[in-house]
């Protein structure tokens, strides 16, 4: 160790060059992986958070199924009656309101059935009542935009008047904060026409999907079999992620960035340590000839590179939850500890495959070149 | 206690470049003796230290120090040994870069696996023997030849090697200095008792030295 870091200290200017490089980019990757999740959960952090395991989607359509497809009320209850299912229908659309207090808002207005397993129920202020149809439940977000418990909320262009009655934690989908109602107040803005007086009972009893809660030892034919009896096409929650908006394009996008990080961290610092290997091959030439193991040589040229990537990638891991405090209110970007250490544990992990690549190179100086130097 | 040579046949390079740069060369060495080795270029003064110091495993013959056969040894042992016996001063790139005339024998002594903080009083007396009191700090850098040279013997002798190997220390160093060198490595070698050869064209060495051996009449020869 002694001898590793004396070479430390005489390079240190490009050791410091290099440490900076892994800092540089593994504070990218972090702050790519801050805004994967972040984005991820900005998209669909609603559907996250239902606690069903399946959703079933009216058959036909294959993508935006939450906004193209409709199920009716037939099909929710037809699923009920499965054996060991648990189904409720659930609603799902974007809308704008604006509250009395001129605060105006996008929300993603979820109908559910109060009581039902998908309803989330109030941190704050009471949850939907079917007694209370006109109650609307919003997500931190909304709150933090100005929507408070007891405010009116007016639907844009429909004129629906509701009652914010509760709020909820963060809820999101389609990147936009979600607020929720019940099955019935969700139809009425899903289906009525503007400038229309639709009375509920006149309003289509249908809706985005029905949430399901089935046995975890559910086979894919008993699926496949329920699916034919009720015109449906049922996925797992996490298939039905890819149904949010943009949802898929996002995650493609940000997880081709990240892995031609995780493609460059390894070759940056491979590319480093070979040219520092061959700058000073000499020296390891009179270390060998001095009577230095080869396992030593190896273990010193890695003891170096550990320390710099150790130290390159906890500096970047630093920048990059910098960068996410300082974000983080405006943009979607959220990086928790766990995924930072798993990402930056990665980075580190490459990076040091990238040494690997010089290491035959150290073990293989032939310590006689010193006597060609003397000749 | 004697380095004894027998027999050595070398052979270096392949093909058109082959050449015999050893052929069944045979000496005895002793301690607290300094022998110059002495021959025209390329006579292969190089080659025998390289041999005798465990750089280099000979074609043929045997290089007995103290009664084990350097040459019959692994490529681990060897690096042992040379770590652990073996003090060679080379005629150049000895030092590490960036590294102040301590630290270079300080890194020697951790090589050998012992505690560098224990050799640094040590380490700064042989250097003051030296003449090189006043540079413990400098870098190679900063260093002229010779003094560059005296550092290398001052970390050749640290860790008081019974072989002391030293390739052409007056090379490019004017009178005056090569025999203060000359006189450095007889005095060395006396004190310490090591067994030391020099290879050397000087006749300020040859002159010093307490025995001479000529590459081209090798005292024990057995031609293959
Ligand atoms: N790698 C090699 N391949 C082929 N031949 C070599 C190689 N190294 C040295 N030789 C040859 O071996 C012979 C002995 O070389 P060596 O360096 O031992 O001579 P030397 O006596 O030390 O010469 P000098 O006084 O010039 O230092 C020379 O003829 C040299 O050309
Ligand atoms: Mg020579």
């Amino acid at each position: 160790m002694f001898l590793a870091l004396l070479e430390l200290r005489a390079a240190r200017g490009r050791f410091l060059l290099m440490g900076s490089v892994v800092v540089l980019v593994a504070a990218l990757v972090g702050i790519v992986s801050g805004f994967t999740t972040g984005l991820g959960d900005d998209t669909v952090s609603a559907l996250r958070r239902l606690p069903a395991t399946h959703v079933a989607f009216a058959s036909g359509s294959a993508s935006d199924q939450f906004a193209r497809g409709l199920v009716d009320d037939r099909t929710a209850t037809g699923w009920g009656r499965e054996e060991r299912a648990e189904a409720t229908p659930l609603g799902v659309t974007l809308t704008r309101g604006t509250t009395g207090r001129g605060t105006e808002v996008d929300l993603a207005a979820f109908g559910v059935v109060p009581g039902a397993f998908t309803d989330p129920g109030a941190d704050a202020g009471a949850p939907l009542d079917a007694a209370r149809p006109g109650g609307i439940v919003v997500s931190r977000r909304l709150v933090d935009e100005g929507v408070r418990v007891g405010d009116t909320l007016t639907v844009d262009r429909l004129g629906i008047t509701l009652d914010v009655v509760g709020t909820t934690g963060r809820s999101a989908y389609g990147h936009v904060p979600v607020a929720y109602v019940t099955t019935d107040t969700w139809r009425r803005i899903r289906f009525t026409v503007p400038g229309a007086t639709a009375r509920p009972a006149e309003l289509p009893a249908q809706y985005s999907a029905v949430a399901l809660r089935l046995p975890p030892d559910a086979g894919a034919a008993a699926l496949a079999a329920a699916d034919r009896r009720h015109g449906t096409r049922t996925v797992t929650l996490e298939q039905a992620f890819a149904a949010a908006p943009g949802y898929d394009g996002e995650r493609l996008t940000m997880t081709s960035i990240q892995s031609f990080l995780f493609l460059i961290a390894p070759l940056v610092v491979g590319a480093f340590f070979a040219v520092w290997t061959v700058q000073r091959t000499p020296e390891l030439a009179l270390l060998r000839a001095l009577g230095a193991s080869r396992r030593r040589l190896l273990g010193h040229t890695l003891a170096q590179a550990a320390l710099v990537v150790a130290a390159g990638t906890a500096t970047g891991g630093a920048l990059a939850s910098a960068v996410g405090l300082l974000v983080g209110a405006q943009v979607p970007f959220s990086l928790p500890a766990t995924t930072l250490a798993a990402t930056l544990g990665a980075v580190a992990l490459v990076g040091l495959a990238g040494t690997a690549l010089t290491l035959r190179r150290v073990a293989t100086v032939d310590p006689m070149t010193l006597l060609g130097a003397a000749r | 206690m004697s380095l004894h040579l027998d027999a050595l046949t070398v052979t270096l390079g392949r093909g058109d470049s082959r050449t015999t740069a050893l052929d069944g060369f045979g000496a005895t060495f002793r301690p607290g003796v300094l022998t110059a080795l002495v021959g025209p270029s390329g006579s292969g003064k190089s080659t025998l230290l390289a041999v005798a110091g465990a750089l280099l495993r000979p074609d043929r013959g045997r290089v007995l120090l103290n009664g084990t056969d350097l040459a019959a040894l692994g490529d681990r042992e060897r690096a042992r040994a040379r770590r652990e016996r073996v003090g060679y001063v080379f005629q150049s790139g000895n030092l590490l870069t960036g590294l102040t005339a301590e630290e270079q024998l300080l890194a020697a002594a951790s090589i050998a696996g012992r505690r560098p903080r224990a050799l640094r009083a040590r380490a700064r007396e042989l250097l003051t023997e030296v003449g090189l009191a006043h540079r413990l700090a400098h870098r190679p850098d900063q260093l002229s030849g010779g003094e560059r040279r005296r550092i290398a013997l001052a970390r050749a002798l640290l860790l008081e090697p019974e072989l002391l190997l030293v390739d052409e220390p007056t090379a490019a160093v004017d009178r005056s200095r090569a025999e203060d060198l000359a006189a450095l490595l007889v005095r060395t070698t006396h004190r310490y008792g090591s067994v030391t050869v020099v290879a050397t064209h000087d006749p300020v060495v040859t002159e010093a030295a307490d025995a001479t051996v000529d590459m081209l009449r090798p005292p024990v020869s057995a031609s293959a």
